[in-house]
């Protein structure tokens, strides 16, 4: 029957004949573990497109919508952990694989007459894959992705003569934004792998015309291997290595959530991914006018020098025993790859994490005003005054005689001789001047603010009176920054108990190394150090600030979507403790715009984490990673092994 | 031959072996890689969408007797799409604590039927089904009574559970 279908098919299509060409090989020397990169690089390429379709199942390339997508499906689809930690693992195998083949390749000399063109469209699969792992990771939009596109824009601008144009193309406008989303959507799903899976045919093609190049040793090309099924057996094994490898990996090390995209945050480090680290530490050399030699010539010459390989080194000595310069080459280059990628790796950002972002608008601002303290924007002082009651200033100060005590009242004998630049630092940065400063810095004030704060607190140095806001009722919500997405309910910024429902914050999966960083600066000075600090809080029913860490029980909860919610609205609205008159009341991080949502959703991935929950929990994992991860290793040792017990078992009756 | 390629040849041979174990990786490999797709391609195709009470409105000036419709916002999460939308639903007011409240779904083929005070009968405008008001069925394709909806009161705001059902059988059956 089967022959039957077989025949009718050969008679319309070569079937057999494709399936002869591509398996039937004689090897000169024989199989070896040394030529398995080539087909694994193929296999692995395979997983990367069927992974890679199958999260358009779940993915949109938006700028709202592209991290939470994806994180649906990492958590709320039956082994869409596994879909999407295998495509990410898979980048990474697939580039080392490619760099191993490479090696091989270029040891062996095997790119030397007749195979020129085979190393010719090699090297193009190596860029169209490195092309592809660069622009993969930017689709989500999170923190991470957005800052690798703004590389990659900038990188292109800096091209001389056709910097602007290629950095406008690529983006798609002007500015990053949905259409660059929609650029590198196109390039990674559409144009990329099409030109690779069309590059590969012909790798394919130009391999199989002339075999492989086999031992450079005359001697040992007389014994011949088989490619199928000798040297496929080797591949296999390694595949089936692979595979598991890169499920474990999925189980044990899934992909960072780097939290959604916030262009307000100061702390995010932005580093590629770690197959381009050598060129983000080389790139750090490069300065001014020399950078475009770091974005671009060194790039440009790589590849040249790659591109015309076969052509310059001619001689056909394939011995790397007597190719020295070759060898030397080799080996300067792979210890630069790795060296620059460690020192990368390990590279802390040139500015410090202080959370001390530079007020450039309020700077400027001063150096027109600069120095004359009675050039006072009246009309910004009572901003600002609004401001000090809505930003929770008075939850700590007193102003007017009403609001907290745990800081210094705003009297003008305290605010007297403090120049302005002095004053933004205080709020942007407390802990610049006073490094055991429990205020909380206000980092995602915008500028504008900071300088109307500023100078309501110069008038009340003159000892003008200027109204602050009252306690309990905050002016309608500030101006929002743009790009920042729109708040719906402008709340008093203190009311008694938390209010209102959770805020978007609620639903983003935060990152909790930027979770704890911004804690430290706004939560720390109350909640104590990892929120188990028991700050005194006279008046309180407690008596303390109640600690995080543990969290109360009754916010507590395994599942983390509930607990989010528990307690979103408390860092959203704010809420005053029970007891006769507290002194401190939890600032409503959310409705003052204190904190952005983005900021709110990273300190509570880390809340949860210090509570032992994980923010991004996988609620429909079909089946635990790592069970899964367990099982699949049993399967494979119980099937492959009862196999070849089976088999020696069968091949000694024969014998016998 | 080339199914003797891919299968082992009739002998206890080395290639033999070797053939036959490569398949079964490979075959162990794709079988693996199959687990993932098919949940991939399920994914939540069979989750029952959550159900939420919504606040309707308040119901103290609402005529006694007379279906009224009521429109309301509603947060909907819809995977990871999460917005507010305006729904409505039918109410009969029948006394301040007795009330029906009907989705405005057409059980038919889902359409929205409307209320006509003349002939005091609901009327599907797609393919003509009539309803009373007590939701049966007077004529019309229609192969079930109208779907009443679970409500609560809170003073005299309506609170209403919104869900919505699958049409065209003669069950009711949630979606
Ligand atoms: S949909 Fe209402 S009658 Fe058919």
């Amino acid at each position: 029957m089967l022959s039957k279908i077989l025949k009718w098919i050969n008679e319309r299509w070569p079937l057999t004949t494709v399936i002869r060409w591509s398996l039937e090989e004689e090897m000169p020397g024989g199989t070896s573990y040394a030529y398995i990169f080539g087909s694994c690089v193929l296999i692995v390429f395979l997983f990367q497109v069927i992974t890679g379709v199958w999260q358009l199942l779940y993915f949109v390339p938006t700028t709202d919508r592209g991290y939470e997508s994806l994180n649906y499906l990492r958590t709320e689809i039956p082994f869409g952990w596994l879909i999407h930690g295998l495509h990410y693992w898979g980048a990474s195998a697939m580039i080392i694989l490619v760099g191993l083949h490479l090696s091989q390749v270029y040891i062996w000399g095997a790119y030397k007459n007749p195979r020129q063109l085979t190393w010719l469209i090699g090297v193009g699969n190596l860029l169209l894959t490195l092309a592809l792992g660069f622009t993969g990771p930017i689709l989500p939009w999170d923190e991470r992705g957005y800052w690798e596109a703004e590389v990659a824009v900038s990188s292109a601008g800096t091209a001389p003569f056709l910097g602007t144009v290629a950095r406008n193309l690529l983006a798609g406008g002007t500015a990053l934004g949905q259409m660059t989303v929609s650029r590198f959507f196109f390039l990674h799903v559409a144009i990329l792998p099409g030109i690779l899976m069309a590059f590969v045919i012909l790798h394919l093609v130009a391999f199989r015309k002339f075999g492989i190049s086999g031992p450079w040793d005359e001697a040992k090309r007389k014994l011949t291997g088989l490619f199928w099924p000798d040297q496929v057996f080797k591949d296999g094994v390694a595949v089936t290595l692979i595979f598991m490898a890169l499920i474990g990996l999925s189980a044990y090390r899934p992909p960072l959530y780097s939290g959604p995209l916030d262009v307000l945050e100061t702390f995010y480090v932005p580093k590629p991914e770690w197959y381009f680290l050598f060129f983000y530490q080389t790139l750090k050399a490069f300065h001014g006018v020399f950078e475009p030699i770091g974005t671009i010539g060194i790039p440009l010459l790589i590849t040249l020098l790659l591109i015309f390989l076969p052509f310059y080194d001619r001689s056909p000595e394939r011995n790397p025993g007597r190719r020295v310069t070759a060898m030397v080459c080799y080996a300067i280059f792979v210890t630069w790859v790795i060296t620059m990628a460690i020192l990368g790796y390990y590279s802390k950002p040139e500015a410090s994490t202080s959370g001390a972002p530079v007020a450039t608008e309020a700077t400027q601002a001063v150096s027109s005003s600069a120095g004359d303290p009675t050039l006072q924007n009246l009309e910004g002082a009572k901003r600002g005054g609004q401001l000090v009651a809505s930003l929770g200033c008075t939850a700590c100060h007193r102003v007017n005689g009403q609001g907290g005590v745990i800081g210094p009242e705003f009297t003008s004998a305290l605010l007297k001789g403090k120049s302005r630049q002095w004053l933004i630092t205080q709020i942007r940065n407390p802990k610049a001047h006073f490094p055991n400063s429990i205020m909380p810095a206000f980092i995602s004030a915008t500028d504008q603010q900071v300088n109307d704060i500023v100078d309501f607190l110069l008038a009340t140095a003159q000892g003008k009176s200027v109204a602050a806001g009252r306690l309990a009722k905050g002016p309608s919500a500030p101006p929002v920054p743009a790009g920042l997405p729109q708040k719906t309910t402008p709340t008093p910024s203190v009311a008694p108990g938390p209010h209102g429902p959770p805020q978007e914050a609620s639903f983003a999966i935060g990152n909790v190394e930027l979770g704890a960083t911004i804690f430290h600066q706004s939560c720390e000075s109350c909640h104590g150090a990892q929120g188990k600090g028991k700050v005194p809080n006279p008046g309180s029913a407690d008596g303390t600030v109640p600690p995080l860490n543990p969290i109360d029980p009754t916010l507590f909860n395994k599942n983390a979507q509930t607990f989010v919610n528990d307690i979103d609205p408390y860092i959203q609205h704010g809420s005053i403790p029970e007891g006769p008159n507290p002194v401190l009341h939890m600032l409503s991080f959310g409705d003052s715009e204190s904190l952005t949502q983005q900021m709110i959703a990273n300190v509570e991935a880390y809340v949860l984490h210090l509570n032992g929950v994980n923010r991004a929990q996988i609620t429909r994992p079909g089946l635990e990673p790592r069970t899964f991860f367990w099982l699949v290793v049993v399967v494979f040792g119980f099937v492959l092994g009862g196999f070849w017990v089976w088999k020696g078992r069968r091949r000694e009756k024969i014998n016998r | 031959m080339a199914d003797n390629l891919f299968f082992v040849e009739p002998t206890t041979s080395r290639r033999g072996f070797l053939k036959l174990i490569t398949n079964l990786m490979i075959g162990l490999v794709a079988a693996v890689l199959t687990v993932p797709l098919v949940g991939g391609l399920i994914g939540s195709s069979f989750r029952l969408k959550k159900s939420r009470w919504a606040d309707v409105g308040n119901i103290s000036s609402l005529p006694l007797g007379q279906p009224t419709s009521m429109k309301f916002p509603y947060k909907t999460e819809d995977a990871y799409v999460r917005e507010t939308v305006t729904h409505d639903v039918w109410v009969i007011k029948h006394s301040s604590s007795e009330l029906t409240v009907f989705s405005p779904i057409c059980p038919h083929l889902g359409c929205h039927y409307n209320w006509h005070p003349d002939e005091n009968e609901f009327i599907c405008p797609c393919h003509g089904s009539v309803y009373a008001l007590t939701g049966k069925v007077l004529g019309g394709p229609a192969p079930r009574a109208l779907d009443t909806l679970p409500w609560k009161l809170e003073k005299d705001r309506l609170f209403v559970e919104w869900e919505t059902f699958r049409v065209g059988i003669p069950q009711k059956i949630r979606t």
